[in-house]
C-alpha cells in the first residue's frame, strides 16, 4: 500500500507518464531507472552514480547534475532512495561525501520495472521483432 | 587555477538559486559532485569550457524546473486562485454604481449598453485590487493573528524580496521598452498592434486577436505589481512592517497609481454620459 502511495505521490511531483498503466506499478522515467540501477549493488555518492550510469549504459546515457539531483529529490521524497552516512571515498580524495542508498520501496520499483522490460522483450521475441529474426 | 576556482564559486552561487528546501537537502552534494567532475576533467586534461557551459545550462534548467514544480505543487497556485475571488468581486462592486447611473440616466436615448467601457473600467479596478488586496489582507492577518502566525513559505524566486524585485523591474522595463518602441513607430510592433488586419494577427505562425495581445500586454504590469508585493505580504503576515521592503512598495504604489489614473480619467471622460447628457462621447 505504501509502495503504491509513494509512487503515486512521486508521479504527481513531476514524473507523469504519457500512457495509461496499471496503477500499482507505474513505469519509471529513464533517469530514475538508471539511478536505481546504479544504486542496486551498493551505496554511491552523486559523482559515483553519474559514473555508474555511464558505465551501465556503455556511455550512452550521460546525466547532468540538474537531472541527477532533480530526480534524486523526487526519489528521496517518494522513499525510493535515502541518504546514507557521510564518509570518505577510499578511491578519491579525503573529502567526506554524502552517499545514497536504495530502499525497499526503491528495490520493488526497480524489480517491477525490470519485470515490465522482461515482458516487453518476451513479447518482442514472440512477434519475432529482433533484428536476428530478419537475418541482419 | 584561478579560472577553476572562479567556476566553482560561480556554480555554488548558481546552486543558491534552487528553492530553499532543495538547496538545503541536496546543495552540498551537488557542489561536491561538480567539484569531482572538475577534478576528473583536470586529471584527464579534458577541455573544461564545454563541460562548464553544458553543466551550467543543464543546472539552470533544473533550477527553473524545481521552481515550476514548487509553484504547481500547490501552495503558491492555491494562494493565487484564492486571491482572485475577492478582486473580481470588489472591482465589480466598484463599477456597479456607474452601471446603474448608465442604465438609469440613458434609458431614454435608445443606445446600446457600453460593455467595452465597463470591461476596461472593471479591468483597471481588478488590476488595482489584485495588487493591493493581498497587502491589505496581509496587514490584517499580521495585526489579528499574531498568536497563530502564518507559516512562512519556502524561499523561491518569487518570495525572495531581492529576486522578486528584480523580476518585477524586468517586467516593468519590458513594458517601458515596448511603449518606447511603439512611440518611435517600430514597425513590427506597429504591425502587431495596429494592423493591417488587427483582428487576425499572426504571432509565430499562430493567429491571435489583437484584443488578446492588448490584455497580455496589460497584464505584464499587474504581474509585476503582484510579484513586487509578494515579499511585502509575507512580511506583513509575519507581523512585520509595511515599509520593510521600500523599493517593492514604491513599485506597487506606482503601478497601482497608474491603473488608478486610468480609472479616474475614464470616469471623468465619461461622466457626462453617466449623468445623462445627450450626445456625449
Amino acid at each position: 500500500m505504501r509502495f503504491n502511495l509513494t509512487l503515486d505521490n512521486y508521479i504527481r511531483y513531476g514524473y507523469s507518464v504519457g500512457m495509461t498503466t496499471a496503477p500499482s506499478t507505474p513505469p519509471l522515467t529513464p533517469a530514475v531507472f538508471h539511478i536505481l540501477l546504479a544504486l542496486s549493488n551498493g551505496e554511491r555518492h552523486g559523482y559515483g552514480i553519474m559514473k555508474q550510469v555511464e558505465a551501465d549504459s556503455q556511455g550512452k546515457v550521460s546525466m547532468g547534475a540538474g537531472t541527477l539531483y532533480g530526480s534524486l529529490k523526487r526519489m528521496l521524497d517518494a522513499g525510493l532512495v535515502k541518504e546514507s552516512d557521510k564518509r570518505v571515498d577510499p578511491e578519491m580524495d579525503d573529502e567526506r561525501r554524502i552517499y545514497y542508498q536504495i530502499t525497499g520501496v526503491g528495490a520493488k520499483a526497480l524489480a517491477a520495472e525490470l519485470d515490465r522490460y522482461k515482458r516487453i522483450v518476451s513479447l518482442a521475441q514472440e512477434k519475432k521483432l529482433f533484428p536476428k529474426t530478419y537475418g541482419v | 587555477m584561478v579560472y577553476e576556482s572562479t567556476v566553482r564559486t560561480l556554480y555554488k552561487r548558481l546552486i543558491a538559486l534552487y528553492p530553499q528546501g532543495f538547496r538545503e537537502q541536496l546543495g552540498e552534494s551537488m557542489e561536491q559532485t561538480f567539484n569531482d567532475l572538475c577534478n576528473e576533467k583536470q586529471q584527464t586534461k579534458q577541455a573544461l569550457l564545454g563541460f562548464v557551459l553544458w553543466t551550467f545550462i543543464e543546472t539552470a534548467l533544473g533550477i527553473f524546473r524545481e521552481h515550476l514544480l514548487l509553484i504547481s505543487s500547490g501552495v503558491i497556485m492555491q494562494t493565487i486562485l484564492k486571491t482572485l475571488g475577492s478582486p473580481v468581486l470588489v472591482s465589480l462592486l466598484l463599477i456597479f454604481p456607474f452601471m446603474i447611473m448608465e442604465v438609469v440616466n440613458r434609458r431614454n436615448f435608445n443606445e446600446d449598453f457600453p460593455f467595452m467601457l465597463f470591461f476596461v473600467l472593471w479591468l483597471n479596478l481588478f488590476a488595482i485590487s489584485l495588487i493591493l488586496l493581498p497587502i491589505v489582507r496581509g496587514r490584517w492577518t499580521g495585526n489579528h493573528d499574531m498568536a497563530n502566525p502564518v507559516p512562512t513559505q519556502g524561499n523561491t524566486l518569487l518570495t525572495n524580496p531581492r529576486s522578486a524585485l528584480m523580476i518585477s523591474v524586468v517586467l516593468i522595463l519590458s513594458v517601458i521598452i515596448l511603449s518606447l518602441l511603439d512611440s518611435l513607430g517600430w514597425e513590427p510592433l506597429e504591425r502587431l498592434l495596429n494592423g493591417p488586419n488587427p483582428e487576425q494577427l499572426s504571432v509565430f505562425g499562430v493567429r491571435v486577436a489583437s484584443q488578446f495581445i492588448a490584455i497580455v500586454l496589460l497584464s505584464i504590469p499587474v504581474v509585476a505589481g503582484i510579484i513586487a508585493g509578494g515579499p511585502i505580504v509575507s512580511t506583513l503576515r509575519a507581523g512585520g512592517s509595511l515599509f520593510a521592503h521600500p523599493i517593492n512598495l514604491i513599485i506597487v504604489v506606482l503601478i497601482s497609481f497608474l491603473f488608478a489614473a486610468g480609472v479616474v480619467s475614464l470616469i471623468v471622460d465619461q461622466w457626462p454620459c453617466f449623468v445623462g447628457v445627450p450626445n456625449c462621447d
